[in-house]
């Protein structure tokens, strides 16, 4: 007999009837500690405070929340610990488990009406199995993967029973640890001898992940005969072919997860993103729309959607200039968006130049100069420069806004800053001729090219004179400045020289406004730890 | 054809979807009216408590959900949405929580309700979701018949998963033994409820497959208790 004495309940159900019900059962089972609430966005809070062990949920609320998405926002807040037992409840869990995500599963369902005996059955067999997998779940609090690998390996030698939710803990550490080579033996294995849902998505993505679209295309096309109504293998799809840069067919693809699984914010921005480099805009609205909803009062919500939202409702319109209705409603997005992320200039910044966009549209330049403007003196305030992608985009609005200049200073800063990713520099050349900006990368790359061949010989003084004449051209270009300030801790390293340390100061700190998504944060961040320590 | 009828024809609803859609509604309704009468029957004064009208009650509306399901069920096949998640699962546990359904009833009509499975911790692959509305229409319908036990068992045979529900009733009429693959193909549905049961039963066992072998059911009247027997078999 287990002991349920210690164990504390939360029990969730929009009907006061149900919440009575259960909670009678429970005390049946000499449980004392129930807590109940009426709403998911309750429960939630309610998790904040108490760490339950075991919580009932069920999966449609009515308004609000449904209990995916609270297992989703919990997992995300980490407000629920490994050891937890999370049981959906639902009228119908067929729907519900077409509903969750492979990676945010509840560890079990429980169709309603059910009695006291199937709820104590299903609670024993669940407490035994999380206690039997223990070593597995403490490693994974501690998020030590190399140890859920070893918890892992004894369970399953241990105990046969356990075998297929060890084989998953396996595999999401295998993955987790990069040993794709391990992962990709054992989940094809798997799924030789049984087509597990769970084993066929994680299989498809690793090969989407390693670029073999052929590959994953098959596996993905095939798992969907098995299994159509298991929306993650049309996401996959839906990848393969934007990889291949064919976005009207992954579109496509993404419609048809939607139809099955519509309340996921992640697959509506991707069907947002997607129809609007499609031009295909009602559709872009609709998904953007969708994903703006989605995200109120959820920790998933994103500011993208709701400037993608405000730009494609101005595409939408066609040659025809925005009417009031539309003009209001990208008011209340934007005005939405500022009042959810105040603090964020850059955001500001962006949303500024969207709301100048449809007004220019609509005809009104003067509000529209306004707004420009007012963006122009907030971008010049910021303490990080935007990412490229943001970059290339800002530049774009500002020259269709008729600010040719003000987008050649966006596009020459990203060169500088950016200007050595070979995509990148194609794609400031797609809107821009100046010279000044397409050469001096040229001149710069050539420096650093050299630079990097003497380095990697050894001949570190060479190398910092190449780097210091590419530095001179452009100066908050954030690799040479990583490179000029690499080799000047090299030659420090050898021998301490003031000046030396002070030049491989400034190179960090011309580059700090670094955004922290680059690729090459990490290293910056390491180089600064190493002049630190000097 | 006239052109009235054409565009009334195009104006029409969609009978089944609107079925379906009630049927979800239905499932929850009945849902809420158990809880409600279980709220209610704890509170009942002992003389006012029947055993009989409470078993009736209990038995009819497992009856009715199971009902529900199936047919959501056959109209999700019907469109092909029906959802299939298969999953490792431990046999006993799945055969524990099929009688656990049942607790009550079983108990109210002093049937003793056991299970067996063949090799200790024998694992299955099936969707428990699927399998398990089957085998608890066929327990609810032996339940009907049992005069005092009904008996789960399963074991592994020519490499497929057998799950077995038998009682010690009368047995199945031996014209429903003779023509059962006629029921299977939902050729005949004369008997209502059961012959429809079969049908559902044998397409989920069939969404069960492996290496070109399909699932299937059959019907017996040899169960170890003297009555009939009911097994699915999953490969």
């Amino acid at each position: 007999m287990i002991d349920y004495s210690k164990k504390r309940f939360l029990v969730v159900d929009d009907f006061s009837e149900f919440r009575t019900s259960v909670t009678g059962m429970l005390r049946l089972m000499a449980i004392k500690d129930v807590d109940s609430a009426a709403r998911g966005e309750d429960a939630i809070a309610m998790c904040r405070n108490t760490a339950y062990d075991v919580i009932l949920h069920d999966y449609n609320l009515g308004a609000g929340k449904n209990g995916q998405q609270v297992l989703e926002e919990l997992h995300h807040a980490k407000l629920i610990s490994p050891h937890c037992i999370f049981v959906m409840c639902t009228a119908e869990s067929s729907q519900a488990m077409v509903m969750s995500a492979l990676e945010c599963e509840p560890d079990a369902y429980l169709t309603k009406p059910f009695n006291r005996a199937s709820l104590q059955q299903r609670l024993d067999k669940l407490v035994e199995r999380k206690l039997a997998l223990k070593p597995i779940l403490d490693a994974l609090t501690r998020h030590d993967q190399k140890a859920v690998l070893a918890a892992c390996g004894q369970i399953m030698e241990d105990n046969k029973r356990f075998v297929p939710q060890c084989q998953r803990y396996k595999a999401g550490a295998l993955k987790a640890l990069g040993k794709h080579a391990e992962l990709e033996s054992m989940l094809a294995e798997l799924i030789a001898d049984r087509p597990m849902p769970w084993a066929l998505v994680l299989l498809g993505n690793h090969w989407l992940d390693r670029g073999e679209l052929d590959k994953a295309e098959e596996l993905f096309t095939s798992a969907i005969s098995q299994f159509p109504m298991l929306p993650a293998l049309f996401d996959g799809l839906a990848a393969v072919h934007a990889a291949r840069g064919a976005t009207d067919k992954a579109q496509d693809y993404l419609e048809q997860g939607l139809r099955i699984s519509p309340h996921s914010l992640q697959r509506q921005h991707e069907l947002g993103k997607m129809a609007k480099a499609n031009g295909d805009y009602d559709k872009a609205v609709r998904a953007f729309r969708q994903a703006v909803d989605l995200g109120r009062n959820s920790q998933f919500r994103n500011p993208e959607n709701h400037l993608q939202l405000a730009s494609s409702l101005t595409e939408q319109t066609g040659d025809a200039s925005p009417g009031s209705k539309v003009l209001l409603e990208i008011r209340q997005t934007l005005g939405d968006l500022s009042k959810t992320w105040k603090d964020d200039q850059a955001l500001a910044v962006r949303a500024h130049l969207v709301h100048a966009g449809a007004l220019a549209k609509s005809g009104d330049q003067t509000a529209a100069d306004k707004l420009i403007a007012e963006a122009s003196t907030k971008m010049a305030d910021l303490p990080t420069f935007f990412s490229a992608n943001t970059a290339l985009e800002i530049a774009a609005q500002l020259q269709k806004l008729g600010h040719a200049d003000k987008a050649e200073d966006i596009l020459a800063t990203c060169a500088e800053m950016y200007g050595d990713d070979k995509k990148i520099m194609d794609a400031i050349a797609g809107q821009t001729s100046n010279p000044a900006i397409l050469n001096a990368c040229v001149q710069v790359q050539g420096l650093n090219s050299k630079g990097i061949r003497s380095y990697q010989q050894k001949q570190f003084p060479q190398a910092l004179e190449l780097f210091r004449q590419a530095r001179e051209l452009q100066p908050r270009n954030i690799s040479i400045a990583l490179n000029t300030a690499q080799s000047l801790l090299r030659l420090l390293l050898i021998e301490p020289a003031t000046e030396l340390q002070t030049e491989c100061q400034e190179c960090l700190t011309q580059v700090s406004n670094i955004p922290s998504t680059d690729h090459r944060y990490a290293r910056y961040e390491k180089l600064c730890a190493t002049v630190a320590g000097l | 054809m006239s052109d009235k009828e054409q565009s009334d024809s195009s104006h029409s609803l969609d009978f089944s979807t609107v079925i379906a859609s009630t049927v979800h509604d239905m499932k929850n309704s009945l849902a809420m009216l158990m809880q409600a009468y279980e709220k209610w029957s704890v509170e009942l004064p002992p003389e006012l408590n029947k055993p009989a009208e409470r078993g009736m009650i209990e038995y009819e509306s497992l009856r009715l959900n199971g009902m529900l399901v199936q047919m959501l069920g056959l109209y999700k096949l019907g469109v092909n949405q029906l959802p299939m998640r298969p999953n490792w699962i431990e046999v006993e546990d799945f055969l524990q929580e099929q009688l656990a359904r049942h607790d009550e009833i079983l108990q109210s009509r002093d049937i003793i309700g056991t299970y067996e499975v063949e090799e200790d911790g024998l694992m299955a692959f099936l969707d428990t979701e699927l399998v398990g509305s089957v085998v608890s229409n066929v327990i609810n319908n032996s339940i009907r018949y049992a005069q005092s036990a009904i008996h789960l068992k399963a074991w592994s045979e020519d490499d497929q998963l057998v799950i077995a529900i038998g009682d010690d009733g009368q047995g199945y009429p031996p014209s429903m033994i003779e023509h059962q693959s006629d029921y299977v193909l939902g050729i005949n549905m004369s008997t209502g409820s059961t012959g429809l049961g079969l049908y559902f039963g044998q397409r989920i066992a069939e969404l069960h497959q492996r290496n070109g072998v399909q699932g299937r059911i059959e019907l017996r009247n040899d169960s170890t208790l003297g009555g009939g027997e009911f097994r699915i078999y999953l490969p």
